[in-house]
């Protein structure tokens, strides 16, 4: 399968410690924006993490059950060189994905594919052209470590986005964005996955993901408790009983609807574009 | 004066060769001289004066060690010594003063070093300066929380514990943090791309033939003498 296939994936931190995933079996297709979500400690970062391979590498712990993504074992230090490249991994903490080594934003911008050994007259067509998507050209000259927090993850997603990665795996990537910043991205992923991409966003932001995730993955305790079309599961009272919050507008439509059942009878609206051609 | 990212450390190297070879206890001296020299004529003040305050503890010893307890030519000898330490240590400053890891990258990938052999030399050069800037960032943190670093020293001594033990651990916590930025941004044991063309220019030449002449002659004066 050409993207995520995971059987059974089990994961501890710590010899006797709880599970964070707990025999997780889940395909996420190419071509699509899937979005986990749950309370803190649900498992979703995790997932992201086994899913490329970082963890255990780096976090130790211990693996359980199987991991498949673009048909590689990300388990596998082969395998985990092969995907070299082909995947972007996003954390919420953009100073800690910054190389350290580059001295100029469109530096930073290039590591990955100098890494790669892509000719020179590529990396700065890539470059130039991810740093206009990400809209922080005008930053190109500047140094990377004094950039504001929100400057510097659309710098980190911009890395990202030069090698025109076959799959993003996301973590709160919002987090640090403002509201422009959050739109951009939003428009980017999408068009990621247009392009085939498999694209994984692991938020708890419902009123951003609610707009562009094509579905909606819900967790507690390390398993996958909920999955389906994020409009459906939004509107669902019985999602606050996983930890996971809704939008604000289905918050505000289910609160209408309690006053006053003859409000709304059918599925809640969950976005504003939804609301807007429902109430119309 | 742009010097190719080699050329400090290369000078670094015949810096302590000539600590070594030259006649003390004139020599070393007069190589420390010619190192401050440099110190104060690129306006490395800093680097300059750093190095003589890690000196410092080492010129206490070696004259308490050789002057105080031998006297006469271990007055000579504690002077040779420190004159060559003080100078390696100023060396190695300005060189690191220099240092421009991307440049560095670059001309590692121009030699066709891989990039993993050449960050794992970036890294331990970077070291100390991300050591530093954490030290502040939990010195401020504790600060904060009511701890007390001026005054009597055992309080001072006092305050070490709550600073030092958060470094360590936040160090450690760093160093997987680090290695997993530069997984995901494909650093490998490939050939990286040179992002720009570092080369060797008049100034690298001219100063590397002055420090291997000096080195040869010095080796040579004292291979006949």
């Amino acid at each position: 399968m050409k993207g995520l296939e995971t059987a059974s994936l089990g994961f501890q931190y710590g010899e006797g410690g709880p599970a964070a995933l707990d025999g997780v079996s889940v395909a996420l297709a190419s071509g699509a924006v899937s979005w986990l979500t749950g309370a803190p400690g649900a498992g979703t970062s995790t997932l992201l993490l086994a899913a490329c391979g970082l963890a255990p590498q780096y976090t130790g712990g211990v693996v359980s059950g199987s991991c498949r993504l673009l048909d590689e074992d990300p388990q596998t230090a082969e395998g985990r060189a092969r995907l070299s490249g082909r995947v972007a991994y996003v954390s919420a903490d953009p100073a800690s994905q910054l190389s350290g080594i580059a001295e100029t934003v469109v530096r930073e911008v290039a590591f990955a594919p100098a890494n790669l050994g892509w000719p020179r007259e590529r990396i700065d067509l890539a470059a130039g052209a991810a740093l206009d998507r990400m809209e922080v050209s005008h930053l190109s000259s500047r140094l990377p470590a004094s950039l504001s927090g929100g400057e510097q993850q659309r710098v980190v997603i911009a890395s990202m986005l030069v090698l025109s990665p076959e799959v993003w795996l996301l973590d709160e990537p919002g987090s640090a964005l403002d509201a422009r910043g959050r739109a951009t991205l939003a428009a980017i992923l999408a068009d990621e996955a247009r392009r085939g991409a498999l694209v994984v966003v692991a938020s708890e932001d419902a009123d951003w993901l609610a707009g562009f995730a094509d579905r909606l993955i819900v967790m507690a305790g390390g398993r996958i408790v909920r999955d389906g079309v994020p409009a459906d599961l939004l509107a669902d009272p019985a999602l606050a009983v996983t930890g996971a919050g809704s939008t604000a507008v289905a918050d505000f439509a289910r609160a209408l609807a309690e006053r006053d059942p003859a409000f709304e009878s059918g599925r809640l609206p969950v976005t504003v574009a939804d609301a807007l051609e429902r109430w119309q | 004066m742009r010097l190719h990212p080699f050329t400090p450390f290369l000078l670094v190297l015949a810096t302590a060769l000539l600590a070594v070879l030259l006649p003390a206890p004139l020599g070393p001296v007069a190589l420390l001289v010619v190192v401050m020299l440099v110190a104060v004529a690129t306006g490395a003040w800093r680097a300059a004066g750093a190095a003589i305050l890690l000196s410092v503890p080492l010129w206490i010893f070696l004259l308490l060690l050789h002057g105080a307890m031998r006297g006469g030519e271990g007055w000579q000898a504690a002077v040779a010594q420190g004159a060559r330490l003080t100078a390696i240590i100023a060396a190695s400053l300005l060189a690191y003063r220099a240092f421009r890891p991307a440049r560095f990258l670059d001309a590692a990938a121009s030699r066709g070093w891989s990039s993993g052999s050449a960050l794992l030399i970036l890294a331990t050069l970077q070291a100390a300066p991300r050591l530093r800037a954490r030290a502040a960032r939990i010195l401020e943190a504790q600060r904060s929380r009511g701890l007390r670093v001026r005054g009597r020293p055992l309080g001072r001594i006092g305050a070490l514990a709550p600073v030092a033990l958060p470094l360590i651990l936040q160090t450690l916590g760093e160093v997987d943090a680090r290695a997993m930025a530069l997984e995901t941004r494909a650093v490998g044991g490939g050939r990286r791309t040179a992002l720009e063309n570092v080369r060797l220019r008049w100034p690298d030449h001219v100063l590397l033939a002055a420090a291997a002449l000096a080195v040869v002659a010095a080796f040579c004066w004292r291979a006949l003498w």
